[in-house]
């Protein structure tokens, strides 16, 4: 058997090799440094991602712009959600940096941890962000879950000592601001580890 | 081919013996029956002239008129029609159906005009005019005509004004007029007109159908205060509701339910949806949560359902593609999910974000109506040039302290961009004159402060950049 008809055998998404070679449908994250170190190349095109953050508004919301952006952009796109946001997501902001706003939906309430779960389920949604302090690691085990039923990509900001705690999401990272730009650190992911240096935050 | 129609589909009237009301019966079916009959027969039709009555008193006025027979049609805003001629010999005659009409509408405190023709437009002409009137031959009709005066048939007021001129004031004069000459001069569709009125032409009248609405009612056999067992109560009557709803097409955008206690005022309890549904299981879903988050004062002695609209339901066609796949069929699950969430936590639980065309931040933007379904797919909207503007913006700025002329939050900000002026307002009384800077706080976050330009030059934080 031939060389290129093994390589295209391996590219089966059931085959796992390690981290070179695990394929899983991605969606380029718009910094080509970055999606070198994410495993597929990207970021997972469903499931559960948790970005750990020192504080608010550090940079973590423009990490994920670019892929949130071209989520909205799509034909038949579907919604891409913002629940509970400690602050309202500045809409003229948001246009210019390519995200379609008609896409966009914002969901308030009490109970933000049930609402993420019902969006995340509910398959209307390419994308949803949601912020939270307290969670168990059974609340996150069934955002994942929601998410992959729902075929949605979930967001959820948390604190950095949550770090310390295990998480059963897909992806796990920690986002700290960096002069300029960003330093992602990869703490889980199939084959993901590393440190990821962002010069500059512009799009 | 509509000549046709018009001749062949009215219904015909039922004579004789057995004079009650006639079944209604589609008109498809009595123009396969009964072609003959129909143009043979003929009807008796009671016009009610109603002055000033409420467009909302119209239907329910015709609802009850339906119990004189199943023939009732409405000529809004001020007319109502009856089809009586197979209700007579029930009612005892003309007069004594006259009568029970006027003391109908009396009880209902309407002012009703009435006559009786053997034509639709000829017995709402005559109750206009505000005669007495009845005719219940076409062999008398023309006769009875003439002397009404032709404003009662309610052409517009120039082709009134030029048969004044004429010195046609009368129906009876406009009928003697040559027929050709009249199509010519006066249009054909006041020869269309005299033709209804005079029977030459059939007029088939669109009948009036009462709309359906739902109520059902359960009697719980103890009194419960448990949320759960009410639920389960409450899924009885859901199952009724949809086997209602079902052979019917229709779905509930609204849903009353009422819990009924042994003393004191009735819980309501009420579920709003976002598009028609019929499904007893996803209303049973949606009605949890908002029971749910119903304090109930008292143990429920008994439930109420009350689907006030019903509406034509669209059909559910699977989607040849998974929700998100090829973006595939998204719409049902946005709309369950509106309504989940909205169910849950309120009417307010969801929104969209849209653009206002206004250079100040606070207005450059607005909420607005959850978004649709589906995305058109969009090229990607063009960057604007410019100064950067934060993604999260604060609801209402937020005052900084100030060292050595410069702001702080939990320690000094450094500037990092030039100024950028932001002013005016003044035609909305909300007027601004801000001088903006991105800055960078101790930890490294980026954000959007200003400085007010009038007096006293105090600085704010207004955004994040994220």
């Amino acid at each position: 058997m031939d060389a290129p008809k093994i390589a295209r055998l391996l590219e089966h998404p059931a085959i796992w090799r390690g981290r070179s070679a695990a394929r899983l449908a991605v969606l380029p994250s718009g910094f080509a440094a970055l999606d070198a170190e994410l495993p597929g190349g990207g970021w997972p095109r469903h499931g559960l991602i948790e970005v750990l953050i020192p504080r608010f508004g550090g940079g973590e919301l423009s990490l994920l712009l670019p892929a949130l952006a071209a989520l909205t952009q799509g034909a038949g796109a579907r919604w891409c959600v913002w629940v509970s946001p400690p602050l309202m997501p500045f809409a003229p902001a948001l246009a210019a940096r390519g995200v379609v706003l008609d896409r966009v939906a914002v969901v308030g309430g009490e109970r933000p941890l049930w609402a993420f779960e019902q969006v995340l389920g509910s398959g209307a949604c390419e994308a949803a962000l949601a912020w939270s302090r307290q969670l168990r690691p059974r609340d996150i085990r069934r955002l994942q879950l929601a998410a992959a039923r729902g075929r949605t990509l979930g967001v959820l900001f948390r604190p950095r000592r949550a770090a310390r705690e295990s998480s059963p999401a897909a992806l796990r990272l920690s986002v700290v601001p960096a002069g300029e730009g960003l330093e992602v650190s990869l703490l889980k992911g199939r084959g993901a580890r590393g440190v990821v240096h962002l010069g500059s935050l512009a799009p | 081919m509509s000549r046709l129609i018009r001749q062949a589909v009215p219904l015909a009237g039922t004579h004789g013996p057995a004079a009650s009301p006639q079944p209604r019966r589609p008109a498809t079916l009595s123009l396969a029956l009964e072609p003959a009959a129909a143009a043979s027969s003929e009807e008796l039709w009671a016009g009610l002239y109603l002055p000033g009555i409420s467009a909302a008193m119209l239907p329910e006025l015709a609802r009850r008129a339906q119990r004189f027979t199943p023939r009732v049609s409405l000529e809004p805003p001020d007319g109502l029609l009856l089809e009586v001629r197979g209700s007579l010999e029930l009612f005892g005659g003309t007069s004594a159906l006259a009568e029970a009409l006027q003391s109908r509408c009396a009880r209902l405190q309407l002012q009703a005009h009435l006559a009786l023709a053997p034509t639709p437009l000829a017995a709402l002409a005559a109750a206009r005019a505000g005669r007495d009137f009845t005719v219940t031959t076409r062999a008398q009709l023309t006769g009875g005509l003439a002397p009404l005066p032709l404003a009662t048939l309610r052409w517009p007021p120039p082709l009134l004004e030029r048969l004044k001129r004429l010195g046609v004031r009368t129906v009876g004069a406009a009928l003697r007029l040559p027929r050709a000459g009249f199509a010519r001069r006066f249009g054909r569709a006041a020869l269309d007109d005299l033709d209804r009125l005079t029977g030459r032409v059939r007029e088939v009248r669109a009948p009036f159908q009462a709309p359906e609405c739902f109520r059902g009612r359960r009697e719980l056999a103890a009194e419960l205060a448990d949320h759960a067992q009410l639920l389960h109560e409450l899924g009885v009557l859901l199952g009724e509701l949809e086997a209602f709803l079902e052979p019917r097409q229709l779905g509930v955008m609204r849903l009353e339910c009422r819990l009924l206690h042994r003393q004191g005022a009735v819980t309501p309890c009420e579920l709003k949806l976002a598009a028609p549904a019929a499904d007893a299981g996803e209303l049973a879903a949606l009605l949890t949560e908002t029971l749910r988050r119903l304090e109930l004062p008292q143990p429920v002695r008994a439930l109420e359902l009350h689907a006030p609209t019903l509406l034509p339901l669209t059909p559910l066609v699977p989607a040849l593609w998974q929700p998100g796949e090829h973006g595939g069929g998204a719409s049902p699950q946005s709309q369950w999910l509106i309504e989940r969430l909205r169910a849950h936590l309120g009417e307010a639980a969801i929104h969209g974000l849209a653009l206002l065309d206004d250079h100040r931040p606070e207005s450059a933007w607005t909420l607005a109506p959850p978004p649709a379904a589906s995305g058109r797919g969009r090229a990607r909207a063009p960057a604007a040039a410019g100064a950067p503007r934060p993604l999260w913006l604060l609801k209402a700025p937020q005052p900084l302290s100030e060292r050595a002329g410069l702001p702080r939050r939990r320690g000094a900000l450094r500037l990092v961009s030039e100024p950028e002026r932001i002013e005016g307002g003044w035609w909305d009384g909300r007027d601004v004159a801000r001088d903006y800077y991105t800055a960078l706080d101790a930890h490294g976050v980026r954000l959007w402060v200003f400085r007010e330009r009038r007096a006293p030059h105090g600085w704010f934080l207004h955004g994040l950049f994220g």
